[in-house]
């Protein structure tokens, strides 16, 4: 499969480079492990024999057209990954007729890390319903027929706890947030010109690397993100000191889906929930 | 002959320190390993290659109180921040002690700044040679080695069951004072580091090829996050902002770093560094060229932190050996 698949995404580079389509294709090659993938900016068609797709192939490249703005780019994507386009097109920061979208029937990817060589499959590919990309030009794999989505276990036992012990968890986790801001930088949703954890006008939040402040920033930043993450867990998988964001982030999915019926990136043209007014809407909430 | 520690003594002298002095030790922290404060033996990772995050937050905190402005009888009172804690820090790794040591050419040099040199007095370092190292690991390409006793006070190489003990400092010969040594024919000794790395004169490598495209390119796949920073036991670099509280005035210092968006935006709101390229083109002059031309050394020890955790693979040893191949184009 993954011998095909690179095959196919080498040849369809190598057309789009040379028939001047985009000027560069984003895609995966292998890092300098000799094992795991990592991305790949191929702008010459003599060059797309580095580009590879393997069961590595976990970043979601979506995010980095965000620094190519105006500029026509190829870019692979995943089932999750093309989420992010669909969400970054209904937020009109990306141009459709500027980005082709290389898409990959995913198969899942496993957990990721410099000469890891691991066959665990990462736990976000157990929970996905989106093995076939939502938006592509072009297609790599057979679709296959996606499961109805299924509930989080993990989210649910963290529910079941009191207040106090999910309190006391999180601030065991805040403790060794190192605020790098790897998450915000990896997030294809954070692209806010201005982060409000760098404004000093108000400063929202302190400078200090500090549970309560690493808590603030955490925490602000998941809002941010409801109703509008992809679930392709960049955000967990570059954090260096191992945060479970995704608590956060799945949770406030389930919120979004259990009062509006939404899901971020599903479709391009799809109100998104806490950026459209309805004036008769009621969320039943303080009446 | 050779002076040793058994594992039950060395426990016991770590007893004896931890009732004096704070003491700092590889712990787990979930699947982490982190210099943590342990308070007791079973606290100790005693079998780890290195932590995840290196013991330079012990010197530069990653935030710290420069000094504190009160309202005192009508007047106003600044405080400077004191560092009274007396420190022992077990475990740590040859790369990582030097490191800390060729940190006290910015930190130490005139003027001199008064928390890290508090920091520095107060506290012990006793290291470990590494028995193994791992596959990330360089430091013998930087002009260093598994068992090189340079910045530690106190060396200790694994001999069987044993450790080989080596007072290094006159303050690690103080800390020993406690410890229940005893002599054995052993000679200790640890297999080699053999990543090659070609580190030599990379520093007119990277100013010849300052100005080549390679930069961008690189950039392109940088995520400009502050990881590699942030685990690097030499990237040394803070911010500084005030911090009110109910009339109490901080000034504070954090970890900051050269890839942060803003790191360079002056008054008035340019940035001289806001593309990509020059951004991260900055983070390896620094280290590869602006800090030896400065202080000497190459500021980095091979330790290998950024090339496991960096997100996207943006890889040191792979970008030394294509600037020295730049550099022998011309540039």
């Amino acid at each position: 499969m993954a011998a095909d698949f690179t095959r196919q995404i080498r040849e369809k580079a190598k057309e789009l480079l040379e028939g001047g389509t985009v000027e560069c294709v984003i895609g995966y090659e292998t890092g300098t492990d000799g094992v795991s993938a990592r991305p790949a900016f191929v702008y010459d068609a003599a060059d797309v024999d580095r580009l590879v797709f393997d069961n590595t192939c976990t970043h979601n490249l979506v995010k980095y057209l965000l620094n190519r703005k105006g500029k026509s780019t190829a870019v692979v994507v995943k089932g999750c990954d093309s989420r992010a386009l669909n969400l970054l097109l209904s937020e009109k920061q990306i141009q459709r007729d500027q980005v082709y979208a290389i898409g990959v029937v995913c198969p899942g990817v496993v957990e990721w890390g410099w000469n890891r060589r691991s066959d665990r499959t990462q736990d976000r590919c157990g929970w996905c319903r989106q093995h076939t990309p939502v938006v592509s030009d072009f297609l790599v794999g057979e679709p296959v027929t996606e499961e109805p989505p299924a509930g989080y276990s993990d989210i649910a036992e963290m529910s079941a706890k009191t207040s106090e012990e999910r309190a006391a968890f999180w601030k065991e986790q805040a403790e060794r947030c190192i605020r790098c801001y790897a998450c915000r930088q990896a997030c294809p949703g954070c692209y806010c010109i201005d982060c409000f954890v760098e404004l000093l006008e108000p400063e929202w939040v302190g400078i200090r690397i500090a549970p309560e402040e690493n808590w603030m920033w955490n925490t602000v930043r998941a809002f941010h993100l409801g109703g509008r993450c992809i679930a392709c867990n960049e955000c967990e998988r570059v954090c260096p000191v191992n945060l479970p964001l995704s608590l956060l982030n799945r949770r406030l999915e389930q919120e979004v889906v259990d009062l509006f019926d939404y899901r971020a990136g599903m479709s391009e043209d799809a109100p998104a929930p806490l950026i459209t007014f309805k004036k008769d809407e009621s969320l039943g909430i303080g009446e | 002959m050779t002076k040793v520690l058994g594992r039950k003594e060395l426990e016991s002298w770590l007893g004896k320190v931890m009732q004096e002095r704070a003491l700092v030790a590889p712990r787990r922290v979930d699947d982490l390993t982190l210099f943590r404060p342990v308070k007791s033996m079973d606290e100790i990772a005693f079998d780890y290659q290195n932590t995840n995050i290196s013991p330079k937050e012990f010197f530069f905190p990653k935030t710290d109180t420069l000094f504190t402005a009160e309202h005192k009888d009508g007047d106003i009172e600044l405080v400077p921040g004191v560092v009274e804690q007396e420190t022992v820090i077990f475990g740590v790794r040859p790369c990582d002690a030097r490191g800390i040591a060729m940190l006290d050419s910015p930190y130490l040099d005139d003027p001199a700044d008064a928390i890290w040199a508090q920091h520095r007095a107060r506290t012990t370092i006793i290291g470990l040679a590494c028995t193994q190292p791992g596959p990330q690991c360089f430091c013998s390409s930087m002009g260093s080695g598994p068992d090189d006793p340079a910045g530690v006070d106190v060396m200790l190489t694994q001999v069987g069951d044993d450790y080989a003990v080596e007072a290094v400092t006159e303050k690690g010969e103080l800390i020993l004072q406690s410890a229940e040594l005893r002599e054995a024919d052993v000679s200790p000794s640890v297999p080699p580091c053999d990543a090659n790395v070609p580190a030599e004169g990379i520093a007119d490598a990277v100013r010849k090829a300052f100005d080549n495209e390679y930069w961008s390119r690189l950039a392109d796949r940088c995520i400009h996050c502050n990881v590699c920073a942030y685990v690097c036991p030499t990237c040394y670099c803070f911010d500084i902002r005030d911090r009110t509280d109910q009339g109490k005035i901080e000034r504070l210092r954090t970890w900051e770093s050269c890839q942060s968006k803003g790191f360079t935006r002056i008054a008035g709101g340019h940035d001289p560094r806001a593309q990509k390229g020059p951004r991260l083109r900055q983070r390896f002059c620094h280290k590869l060229l602006y800090f030896p031309q400065q202080f000497g050394p190459v500021a980095c020890v091979g330790c290998g932190r950024c090339v496991v955790s960096c997100p996207v693979n943006i890889d040191i040893r792979e970008i030394i050996s294509d600037i020295q191949k730049l550099g022998a184009e011309g540039g």
